[in-house]
């Protein structure tokens, strides 16, 4: 597990107030939402400020397309990683 | 300034007139007919007078809406399409159409079960056969019904007349009239180009307003608001919800102006850091409802779109009954009823209200509890049932606690609801005996994630409880009620998991930690009653944890290879965890040790 990847955990487990969970309980490839960690969609919009906060990462306005950045940790790491590759 | 054309009326509105958009493709109301007929003969042989509808595309919603009117069905529209809901449908509905997650559902295509192939498919079916198909909708017919939390958990139906809606839109017309140009009102092609944008392909898309919304149409506010409404009044809906704000600022670029329906999930949540600027000339409109709206968010909203947040006060029952707008200038905003609705105080300090759009009655009371300052004037105080608004959604805590008390793992359970970073539902839970012992020896996660589950066919996953206390017994009082008090006290502070570490010494392969072992550590709960005792299972795990912190010990735990519990460790012992990390081999050996001497060791063996 990378270090972004905990950061990653942490930051999700902080900004979503979530109880029960700990970074190291969350899997790197399994779904942030419904089958997986359970979140909703007032989460999704949790997760996209706490991302803008923190990474300045601005969600392109296209639904489909941050469906895919917030399925998994992983993903959640390439698009961070993709921002500060720019 | 438009004519409202009446909903039992729509057949009215011309053919090229433009109705919905979708991403910036126009669709008119000829497009409308034409999809209502295919809708129509998808259900027009069916027996059975109401429908379950649920379909995510606005469009395609009212398409099923008008067709099951012209039909003279009645809509019966739930707020989800979770399997729960649907079971729960079942026995107040004749069949399911749009999207629901079941084989008999009715689709566009005609999907039909089996057994009825052999049927003339649906869609051959001459319309014709219908006498008049296209005669204006009766008013005063029970159109919808509208399905939302009773107190009792079981759906109640709120049923709708066209008349019904057709005045409350009416009314909202009447004070909020629709000014707007409309792109099939103006036929030739634009002439001004120095307004134009230049990312605007279609010049008569371009020249709309469209009405975008982040909620669903499913419940009554949506309906009435983004749909119904705007189509009624010649205005022009977005078919797409905006799941997140991003979504909003990309589809309002498809437009000239935008007018936004939301609630305060939404609007509390705005992205701040994207650039707004160039959507403040064409907002034109936001309203809020579902819940009342902070200030600061109200305030934020305003300054970001150069629009104030218009919110409205309402329930499926009752419709829109009041208004306000928060300024920044007023300490506090209060709400104000809308034109011809009457509303006044019960005995119990609920709100009463009068209105030309409640159907058979007159006057209705709501559970909301409510404080008059002026007539007409009043602020709310919260409600009086235990129905509650979670992020917007309506949601009964005794329905919850009836589905866990249906889990033979619970003895009994109360739901309640906390503000934390959101508002959200939090239970207390007795647990079985049974369930204490897989409590103790598996913890808490795999119980939750049982009832979690349990409860997610029957509620959206926004309202499932985010926090879950387990006890032995519920915390009755002498009277014998359960304080709510006493109950919103368990979650004050996140449960104690960890030791209070007092000194931490670490050396190559070494680690020393002294600790003191609290008393409101979660893991006493009920192991045991009597005598609380520091479970062997938290031991270990501490033992890992640690292990992992402070002696990188990576891999994944393989084994646990020896282990002694040799005496019990109590709340409020001060101990000292020694662990030692072999490289070579990756097994981590820890002990427990006091004044008392070892209470516990074991090694565990990493991959």
């Amino acid at each position: 597990m990378s270090n972004l990847h905990l950061e990653l955990k942490k930051m999700i487990i902080e900004s979503l107030d979530l109880e029960d969970i700990e970074a190291s309980e969350i899997i790197d490839d399994a779904p942030l939402f419904v089958d997986g960690l359970g979140l909703d969609s007032i989460d999704a919009l949790e997760i996209g400020l706490a991302l803008q906060k923190r990474y300045g990462i601005k969600l392109k306005a296209d639904a489909e397309e941050t469906r895919q950045h917030f399925s998994s940790i992983n993903a959640l790491v390439a698009l961070v990683e993709s921002h500060g590759s720019k | 300034m438009k004519k409202l054309t009446p909903l039992s009326c729509w057949l009215r509105i011309p053919p090229t007139h433009t109705i919905a958009v979708t991403l910036g493709e126009t669709i008119a109301a000829q497009a409308l007919k034409k999809n209502v007929e295919d809708w129509m003969r998808v259900i027009h042989s069916k027996s059975g007078a109401r429908w379950a509808v649920f379909h995510h595309d606005s469009y395609e919603f009212l398409s099923i809406l008008l067709a099951l009117w012209q039909l003279q069905r009645i809509a019966c529209v739930p707020g989800d399409n979770r399997p729960g809901t649907v079971k729960r449908l079942t026995s107040h509905v004749d069949g399911f159409i749009g999207e629901f997650p079941i084989q008999s559902v009715l689709t566009a295509n005609a999907c039909l079960p089996a057994s009825e192939s052999q049927q003339l498919p649906l869609q051959q079916l001459p319309l014709q056969q219908l006498a008049q198909p296209w005669q204006p909708l009766d008013p005063d017919a029970i159109a919808l019904e509208i399905y939302t939390s009773g107190s009792t958990g079981e759906p109640t139906p709120i049923s709708k007349t066209l008349a019904q809606l057709e005045r409350e839109i009416a009314i909202l017309e009447s004070l909020w009239p629709t000014r707007l140009s409309h792109p099939s009102d103006n036929q030739s092609p634009v002439q001004n180009s120095s307004e134009q944008n230049s990312l605007l392909q279609n010049s008569a898309v371009k020249k709309c307003s469209v009405v975008l919304g982040t909620v669903s149409h499913q419940h009554l506010y949506g309906m009435t608001f983004r749909l119904l409404w705007p189509f009624c009044s010649g205005r022009v809906f977005e078919t797409t919800i905006c799941e997140y704000t991003e979504d909003i600022l990309y589809q309002a670029h498809h437009y000239s102006t935008f007018e936004l329906i939301s609630s305060p999930s939404h609007l509390g949540r705005i992205n701040t850091s994207i650039d707004w600027e160039p959507l403040k000339q064409r907002c034109i409109g936001i309203v809020s409802s579902a819940a009342p709206l902070s200030r600061e968010d109200s305030t934020n909203v305003r300054a970001l779109l150069d629009t104030s947040v218009r919110e409205i006060y309402g329930s499926s029952e009752t419709g829109a009954v009041a208004w306000r707008i928060q300024t920044p200038d007023q300490k506090e905003s209060l709400w104000q009823s809308l034109p011809q609705i009457n509303l006044s105080s019960t005995d119990e300090g609920t709100l009463r209200v009068t209105s030309p759009y409640l159907g058979d009655v007159n006057q209705l009371t709501l559970a909301d509890k409510v404080e008059f300052i002026q007539p007409g004037k009043f602020r709310l105080i919260g409600r009086i049932d235990r129905i509650v608004k979670v992020e917007g959604k309506r949601v009964s805590l005794a329905a919850i606690e009836q589905q866990l008390l249906k889990n033979n793992e619970v003895r009994g359970a109360r739901a309640l609801t906390l503000t934390r970073t959101r508002i959200e539902t939090a239970v207390v839970i007795q647990l079985t005996e049974s369930a204490w012992l897989q409590l103790q020896q598996y913890g808490r996660k795999p119980l939750i994630t049982r009832l979690k589950n349990h409860l997610s066919a029957d509620f959206e996953t926004v309202v499932l409880p985010r926090r879950w206390r387990f006890v032995q017994q519920l915390p009755y009082n002498l009277q014998g009620k359960i304080p709510l008090q006493t109950l919103q006290s368990m979650f004050d502070k996140e449960p104690v998991k960890w030791p209070e570490i007092s000194a931490e010494c670490v050396t190559d392969n070494q680690a020393t930690l002294h600790c003191y072992i609290p008393v409101t550590l979660l893991y006493f709960d009920g192991h045991f009653a009597e005598n609380p005792i520091l479970p062997g299972i938290v031991q270990v795990h501490w033992a890992e944890a640690y292990g992992r912190r402070l002696l990188s010990v990576t891999g994944c735990f393989l084994s646990l290879e020896v282990i002694k519990f040799k005496s019990i460790i109590p709340p409020g012992q001060q101990i000292t965890l020694t662990l030692i990390y072999d490289q070579e081999t990756k097994k981590l050996s820890f002990s427990y040790t006091s004044d008392k001497g070892e209470h516990s060791s074991g090694r565990l063996c990493f991959e």
